[in-house]
């Protein structure tokens, strides 16, 4: 190859390394983390999950994270996946784990919705927002949790489970979304899954 | 700072190789000039734990021997033999690995030199630090009379690829009223429960398409070895399936078109699906890392060092003496783990104790999935588990599950 040749090519490669690099990486060296990465086989990478069913973990709150990890080992909220890998987080250390995804970058699902979904959503959206407000983001004080950017299939999976008082069978915090779900039709729990996921 | 020469500055900037177009080779690595970790293999653990060294420690150089080009997954493969997936819904690339900096070379490693602290490649060698052995499972042809000679024509689709799709093809092309027969290796072979799913899946297609046809699956072993009790109340909407346990294949003869059990039975077939007994990937036997079996590998439980050569660390389905099934899961958890330990053992830094977890869905038809989770901890010194759960049934939302589980763990791995 010609010298002249050579820089043109070696700044292209400088330009596609920035575009292309390492973006993602995080850090991997907090009290946390080597738990952590065990949850990412489902989770993504620092919590960012990639997939419609799993809740993305990056920048949760750790008050609901772990309420939801002590639910899912206790068997409270039931789940045959959660279950054992509640247990093997508490064993390994709640308190570093909740505190490793708070710290991680808060990241939106990358899945998409039909805008028309998000449209009846966001129109029926009222019913939701007397408890996780306006903005959707909830409320810690009232052990209510943030519902936006999460992927669309897990919103609904979890509405679904509500309306079947098959989450948390029992808890009476719960009793009031659980009364609210059994009045809205499937279709429209869609659309607020579709128009939560959406909002940022 | 001296001014990185040409060759310097393309093989530093990774990607000016792609840009330039030229692949690079084993002997462009034959010095290293810092501390560098090769991993053999780039499956579910190795290319777990090239990225996971890389995002760790992006100051290490991670060199990566994978022959094949491009990842074809193991899980969901059975799916493509019902037609429910293509194959090339399963199939990935590489490219992503050298975006983090991995060098991934497509080439086999042909020995390992632990003194020299050398893998050799054909006449060309790879100076390391730390070495990752994730080789995956090898065939023991001679354990089936006939098989070896036989390759070619008697199908396993057990490392997904070429056979899948031929083994596909096959059964959609046997006449309605053929004979598929199934034949289980005796425990432990990869993934424990992957002949019950691809039972539900060939029994699945058939009910559907070939109403007259059935499926024979003859166990080594004597009862379905995972999820049992699933895959039997799965198996009541398939009676095309003529189940047979304690039923080893010993010969096969593809010339009358029949197998023999070690009781002498003969059973013919129309196809044939002949799942052969395994060990440890090539490498690892003819690298003295196998122990008294001459099988598989045993390792330290927090390092996954190989308990007989020293600096090299052995992850996934080669390894045992983990209470862990040989599943994709656990190598992609192994991946990651070892990285950790050789990023910490490389920087002189105690090694964080970690223990893997499993979560391994089935499917049952078409739509609907079963699941297995285990969990661990380390007790004095060993992974232990703490819990196995099962899904109470089968269920659509497990196969929804499944998706979410496999475009994760796939972006884990490779994204």
């Amino acid at each position: 190859m010609e010298r002249d040749k050579v820089m043109p090519i070696a700044l292209i490669s400088l330009l596609l390394l920035a575009l292309t690099g390492t973006a993602e990486a995080g850090p991997l060296d907090g009290p946390g983390a080597p738990t952590a990465v065990i949850c990412s086989a489902c989770h993504g990478f620092a919590g960012q999950s990639q997939s419609n069913t799993m809740p993305i973990l990056a920048g949760m709150a750790p008050w609901y994270f772990k309420k939801a990890i002590q639910d899912f080992a206790a068997g409270k909220r039931t789940s045959p996946e959660m279950e054992p890998y509640a247990k093997q987080v508490v064993q390994f250390g709640l308190d570093d784990v909740a505190a490793y995804f708070a710290a991680q970058k808060r990241t939106v699902t990358p899945v998409t919705s039909d805008p028309a979904a998000i449209e009846r959503g966001r129109a029926a959206a009222a019913q939701c927002t007397l408890c996780h407000g306006a903005s959707g983001k909830g409320d810690p004080a009232k052990g209510v949790p943030d519902l936006t950017g999460q992927p669309p299939g897990y919103l609904k999976s979890q509405m679904l489970l509500f309306k079947a008082d098959k989450r948390s069978p029992g808890d009476a915090q719960l009793k009031v979304v659980k009364v609210l779900m059994a009045t809205i039709p499937d279709e429209q729990l869609a659309d607020l899954a579709a128009y939560w996921s959406s909002v940022r | 700072m001296k001014d990185p020469t040409r060759r310097e500055f393309l093989w530093t900037s990774g990607l000016g190789l792609l840009a330039a177009g030229c692949a690079p080779t084993v002997a462009d690595y034959a010095q290293k000039s810092g501390r560098r970790v090769v991993v053999i293999g780039g499956g579910w653990g190795g290319a777990t734990a090239a990225k996971y060294v890389r995002l760790a420690d992006p100051s290490i150089e991670v060199v990566l021997l994978e022959p094949n080009k491009q990842f074809v997954s193991c899980p969901f493969s059975n799916l493509v033999l019902s037609g429910v997936r293509t194959i090339d819904s399963i199939t990935f690339g590489y490219d992503r690995l050298r975006a983090h900096g991995v060098r991934v070379l497509h080439d086999t490693a042909t020995a390992i030199e632990p003194d020299a602290k050398r893998v050799r490649v054909g006449n060309d060698s790879l100076p390391y630090d730390r070495l990752i052995v994730s080789p995956g499972v090898e065939f023991q042809w001679e354990q089936v009379e006939g098989l070896a000679a036989a390759q070619d024509r008697v199908l396993h689709a057990w490392k997904a690829g070429p056979q899948t799709v031929e083994l596909a093809r096959q059964l959609q092309a046997m006449p309605d009223g053929g004979v598929f027969v199934l034949t289980i290796p005796p425990a432990a072979y990869r993934c424990p429960p992957g002949p019950y799913e691809r039972t539900c899946q060939v029994a699945w297609y058939l009910k559907n398409n070939k109403p007259k046809s059935k499926l024979i699956v003859l166990d080594a072993n004597p009862n379905i070895i995972s999820k049992t009790a699933l895959f039997r109340a799965a198996w009541a909407s398939y009676p095309n399936i003529e189940y047979r346990g304690s039923n080893k294949v010993v010969k096969v003869d593809p010339g009358t078109r029949e197998v023999t059990t070690e009781l002498g039975d003969k059973v013919k077939y129309d196809v044939l699906n002949l799942i052969p007994p395994q060990r440890a990937g090539t490498i690892a036997v003819s690298a003295d890392l196998v122990g008294a079996d001459k099988r598989w590998c045993e390792v330290n439980h927090l390092t996954y060092e190989s308990v007989k050569h020293k600096n090299i660390h052995v992850i996934g389905d080669s390894t045992i003496g983990l209470p862990v099934p040989k599943s994709g899961n656990i190598a992609n958890a192994m991946g990651k783990i070892s990285a950790l330990a050789v990023v910490s053992l490389l920087s002189d830094k105690p090694v964080p104790p970690m223990a893997p977890g499993n979560t391994c869905y089935s499917w049952v038809s078409d739509r609907e999935a079963i699941a297995v989770v285990n969990a661990y901890k380390i007790e004095g010194g060993k992974v232990v588990q703490i819990e196995q759960k099962l899904t109470p049934g089968q269920s659509e939302m497990w196969a929804q599950n499944a998706v979410g589980w496999a475009t994760s763990i796939w972006q884990d791995m490779l994204g």
